[in-house]
């Protein structure tokens, strides 16, 4: 800077305005062309971020488009083995409770049948009435003329008499006997009327069930049409869903991962037994890499596992697979899971095992002697609670098959979501940026303008007084105000040049 | 082309494995010296609760050496006690019982030197560590850091201690120190120097209580 005030003999705030001035003059001379370039530049980066928003935002717009098939399809599956497993469990309960129903008709059949046998048994048949009635009466119309007809008269009446006496005691006693058998016939039949009610019961509670069953289908169905159709509502049902299955999953999946890190720690140091506890790889010990090993191995057995037993879909291979081969299998990972548990039953034994010793030789160059016989009194405790959960745990493991499954199949969705939202809001940035740039651009012409604007001015009294010279109205001074096209175009402060 | 695909893996299995003939970076190697010259010998017990301390926190792989600073220290017959200790703990458990057996019988029936070779025993110490291939080099030097040669002995040499860490434990106050301590700061001093010219990291630790201090 001073050999350039040193190169002209006139003081240096002399040097700097003819300086400026000489700058003022260049940039006033290159308006035209300094604004058009301005304008380019600011254009470009405008329309580059406007396009570049575009895009992001038609990207944003098919991968929502995506996200809405998946989800839905998803959902479809969804509901479709929760209708699957709806129907299977009505067939078990009709082929449970409503198959026996021809018996049990046939049980209702007999036991009416019965029923009306005994009321027919028990109906009351009325007594004979006396034939000897009319006789009695044809006698004691007789008239009693003489004394010895009078007597004779009197002892058939008394033989009459007695003889009725006798027949109605055994006709009042066969009553007597034939109500008594009615009595105990319907007496009978008490026990029959409850069953058949206790029957009929049933049978109305096993319909109810079915009742409610087929009411349950009916709306997973409408629910199933629904996501068929892909309406709106279905969809957002299935992202609500989605979402807190998601954050249940990784939840349990959390806890799967806290449950596989205690069961590392239980066996990574008998593993250094076997393995060795120096070599590394990759700056792991290999006692932990192997110890890692045994717990993935276990974990995927346990997919495997569940895979086969068919509560879990993440092969779908394996799915595809006959039963025998699927049974052959699931055996297979069952015993090798077990034969894993009892591997790491013993490796907890070996680990209690090195840490009594840890402790004697600790304690040993502590200079405290050996342990104290107290604490080895309840050693066991540890021991054989570290036993159970090495055995325990991995198989506990396994079922983090099913979270997982989970956390997989809607965490594409979840993720894809959050790329929308991600798209959604880098195209809104993008937006504001070429926003900013175009105004940006403005700002560089202001500023520009504002360097030369004792130029300018001269040039607008120039303009002004050759107008009036000339009579010609509608010059104006080449201000900025007015001239920017928010919409389309920028600010064309140059006009002033031209007309010039 | 399987044949193929089973020597990648097993190249890539092995070949990143830490190990063999090339210096491991996770195995430590502890060397130290104890100064048995004249009174310094009463001050043993304190180191054998050092070693003590040591061998609790040496793990499998790691590599421990105990040698006596005498009249000439130069040589591997001033090594009291050695291990490299097995990759199996339980091993490792047994041969660190040995170590302490060893180091516990050294220090009862120790005798005293005449003089004091603290630089024939760096350099075998760095000579040792340096053959051993151990990623980590510890040398430990339980002395009152006054060296004392017999006459004709040559020591004025530089060390190379590039990559070793070098702490001088237990360094006493003499009695010639109490007259004029900066007898003791130059000692200490020089010894610095001799140990940071030659790429080493420098340490003293006079308070034993402090375990953080020892740690490797």
């Amino acid at each position: 800077m001073s050999a350039i005030y040193s190169a002209f003999p006139t003081p240096p705030w002399l040097t700097t305005l003819i300086l400026f001035a000489i700058a003022v003059l260049l940039l006033y001379m290159a308006r035209t062309s300094a604004h058009g370039a301005i304008n380019s530049i600011f254009r470009m980066l405008h329309n580059g971020l406007r396009i570049g928003a575009r895009s992001v935002a038609l990207a944003e717009k098919r991968l929502s488009v995506r996200n809405r098939d998946v989800l839905l399809a998803l959902g479809r599956d969804h509901a479709e083995r929760e209708l699957n497993r709806e129907f299977f469990r009505i067939n078990r309960f009709v082929e449970r409770d409503l198959g026996g129903y021809p018996q049990v008709q046939r049980a209702i059949q007999a036991q009416v049948t019965q029923i009306s046998e005994d009321y027919k048994a028990s109906a009351e048949v009325p007594p004979p009435s006396p034939d000897w009635v009319q006789a009695v009466e044809s006698v004691a119309k007789l008239q009693v003329k003489e004394k010895s007809n009078s007597n004779l008269t009197s002892r058939i009446l008394e033989d009459i008499y007695n003889a009725a006496e006798d027949q109605h005691r055994e006709t009042l006693k066969e009553y007597r006997e034939a109500m008594t058998e009615r009595n105990n016939r319907l007496r009978q039949m008490a026990p029959f009327w409850r069953k058949l009610s206790n029957t009929v019961d049933q049978v109305g509670k096993h319909l109810q069930e079915l009742v409610t069953r087929s009411n349950n289908i009916d709306r997973q169905m409408e629910h199933f049409e629904e996501i068929n159709r892909g309406t709106d509502k279905a969809a957002r049902r299935l992202k609500a869903s989605n979402s807190i299955q998601f954050c249940v999953a990784l939840l349990f999946v959390l806890f799967a991962a806290g449950g596989a890190f205690f069961n590392f720690h239980l066996i990574a140091l008998p593993m250094s037994e076997m393995v060795g506890a120096a070599s590394r790889v990759g700056g792991v010990k290999v006692a932990d890499v192997a110890a890692l090993v045994i717990i993935f191995l276990e974990i995927t057995m346990g997919m495997f596992l569940l895979e086969c037993l068919g509560w879990t879909r993440l092969f779908p291979i394996i799915g595809a697979m006959d039963d025998k081969s699927r049974v052959r299998i699931a055996i297979a990972c069952g015993t090798f899971l077990l034969v894993l548990a009892g591997v790491e039953a013993g490796l907890a034994f070996m680990r209690d095992q090195i840490a009594a010793d840890y402790s004697a030789l600790r304690a040993s160059l502590a200079g405290a002697g050996s342990a104290p016989e107290e604490e080895a009194v309840n050693a066991w405790i540890p021991r054989v609670t570290g036993m159970f959960l090495g055995f325990t745990v991995p198989l506990a493991l396994t079922l983090v098959a099913i979270p997982l499954e989970y956390l997989i199949n809607t965490g594409r969705n979840i993720f894809g979501m959050l790329l929308e939202y991600l798209l959604r809001l880098l195209a809104i940035l993008l937006r504001l940026a070429g926003n900013v740039s175009r105004h940006l651009g403005h700002l560089t012409l202001y500023l520009y303008d504002m360097l030369i604007v004792l130029p300018l001015w001269l040039e607008g009294l120039w303009l002004a007084s050759r107008r009036a010279s000339s009579g010609a109205g509608g010059a104006e001074f080449g201000g900025p105000d007015g001239n920017a096209d928010g919409g389309s175009s920028f600010y064309r402060g140059n006009e002033v040049s031209k007309n010039a | 082309m399987r044949r193929l695909w089973i020597a990648v893996l097993v190249f890539s299995l092995f070949g990143c494995s830490d190990g063999g003939g090339q210096a491991n970076n996770y195995q430590r190697g502890v060397y130290l010296l104890l100064d048995t010259s004249g009174t310094y010998t009463e001050e043993l017990v304190k180191a054998k609760q050092i070693i003590n301390y040591l061998l609790a926190y040496l793990e499998p792989g790691d590599t421990f050496v105990v040698a006596r600073i005498d009249s000439g220290s130069f040589s591997e017959k001033d090594i009291v006690a050695k291990v490299t200790l097995d990759a199996r703990p339980s091993a490792a458990n047994r041969q660190k019982r040995e170590f302490a057996s060893t180091i516990a019988d050294f220090v009862t029936n120790v005798k005293s030197s005449a003089y004091t070779d603290i630089s024939g025993g760096l350099l075998q110490a760095i000579e040792y560590l340096n053959e051993a291939r151990v990623g980590k080099k510890h040398i430990y030097i339980f002395s009152d850091l006054k060296e004392d040669l017999p006459a004709n002995f040559k020591r004025d040499f530089d060390f190379t201690l590039d990559g070793f860490v070098v702490k001088a434990l237990n360094v006493t106050k003499l009695r010639s120190d109490n007259v004029n301590p900066v007898e003791y700061l130059e000692r200490v001093a020089d010894w610095q120097a001799r140990v940071v010219q030659g790429g080493g990291t420098w340490g003293i630790i006079n308070d034993l209580d402090r375990a953080d201090a020892l740690a490797l």
